[in-house]
Formats: C-alpha cells, structure tokens, sequence
C-alpha cells in the first residue's frame, strides 16, 4: 500500500516528536527527515529533496491523532496501491 | 456553490519546472462551501486528472463510516476561487481529503472550514445570498 512504511515510521517515532506538536513531520521510508513550521514549507522541501517519482508523507504531529469530521455523506478513499 | 480552479500544488509546480515536466492543467470545478466539514475534500476524478500521488493520511468520521473513524489518503493542491473584477482567493499549497462526493449532486469539492478559517465568511438567509470575503 502507499506510504504503508512512512506511516508505520511515523507512528513509530511519534513519541520522541511529540515534543514538536503542530509542525509538520517530512518522513520518507524509516526516516523522518525534518520536521517545519507550515505545510507549504514541508512539501517545497519533500519535493526539492525527493523529486517527483519517490513516496513520501508530510503530517501534522499530534499526540492524538485529529479526526476530521465531515457531516455531509461522503465515502473516505483509503490510501489506494501505488499504480 | 462556487467555481473554484484546482491544480497541482505550488511545491509540486516547482519540481515539475525544475524537473523540466509539463504541468498538468488546472481544472475548473464546482464547490460546495460546508461548514459542517473540518476539512476541504475533492473528489477522486479531479484528483486523478492532475495526476497526483498522495503524500499524506488523515483520520475521518462522515455519516459512511459509521461509529469509528477511517484513515483517508491526502493529497497537496492549489486551490484559487476567481472573484470577477478583483483579486482571487489563492490558496498555493493546501492538503486536501480524497472524498467520493457523488457527483451527481453537481460538484467536485466540499470548502471546509480549513479555507473558511482563511477569510470572511457570512451567510444572510433572508437575503438568499453569501459573502466571501479575503
């Protein structure tokens, strides 16, 4: 699945980035390769640094993950393979 | 509802233009602006018609996903809604939930209140009209 690995990467680091609550995570495989202040900024430098064609996940650190709440009647796509 | 125009990020722009790639057209869709979602969602097609890749994933809970909430791709995008004979409200480089909106209720996006947080927004029922303002 995509970003399966930069997501389990995530949640493993989590605790030690909890200290830096709001910012934005950059992470690529087992790496979590900076963390910056806005979500423009994390991906300028995810895509200055890996391109076009490499997966990568920018989030937000939270100590409990945020859920976003939609009222109206919608279907969530889940993270679909990689084509 | 308002049009809004969808493109690739800014970021994303950037790396086509240093990569040498043709940026793929911005496409000009209809929202829906809804204060009942925390975050702007896009349908899949428009999604897939620029191209992109998800570099992101969020938890949500709509009426579909029942008791518990679900994790969502996310996706980078501009985001600019035209006002005619002014300056347009240019979001470069906003995160976005991939969301089946059932297109035949007439748009592509929901404008949560991730945007509205941006600007100025007022409803005035009895006047049948909104106002949007940045």
């Amino acid at each position: 699945m995509a970003l399966e690995k930069e997501l389990e990467t995530y949640k493993l680091k989590l605790p030690e980035l909890k200290a830096q609550e709001g910012k934005y995570a950059l992470v690529q495989g087992v790496n979590v390769v900076g963390t910056f202040t806005s979500y423009e900024d994390a991906m300028k430098e995810a895509y200055a640094k890996f391109g076009l064609d490499s997966e990568f996940l920018v989030k937000q650190i939270r100590s409990i993950e945020e859920v976003q709440f939609i009222s109206r009647l919608v279907v969530p796509c889940h993270i679909s393979p990689p084509k | 509802m308002v049009d809004l125009i969808i493109s690739a990020s800014e970021a994303k722009k950037a790396a086509l233009i240093a990569a040498r790639q043709s940026i793929p057209q911005v496409l000009l869709v209809r929202g829906l602006i809804d204060t009942g979602a925390s975050c702007t969602c896009v349908d899949p097609v428009v999604l897939k018609s620029l191209n992109l890749k998800p570099t992101g994933s969020t938890s949500v809970h709509t009426p579909s996903t029942g008791g518990a909430p679900q994790s969502a791709a996310t996706f980078d995008v501009g985001i600019v809604i035209p006002c005619i004979g002014s300056v347009p409200f240019i979001l470069s480089t906003i995160e976005v939930i991939e969301s089946q909106l059932f297109l035949s209720q007439g748009f592509h996006a929901l404008i949560g209140r991730d945007v509205l947080s941006q600007c100025h927004f007022t409803y005035n029922g009895l006047g049948g009209y909104f106002n949007l303002a940045y």
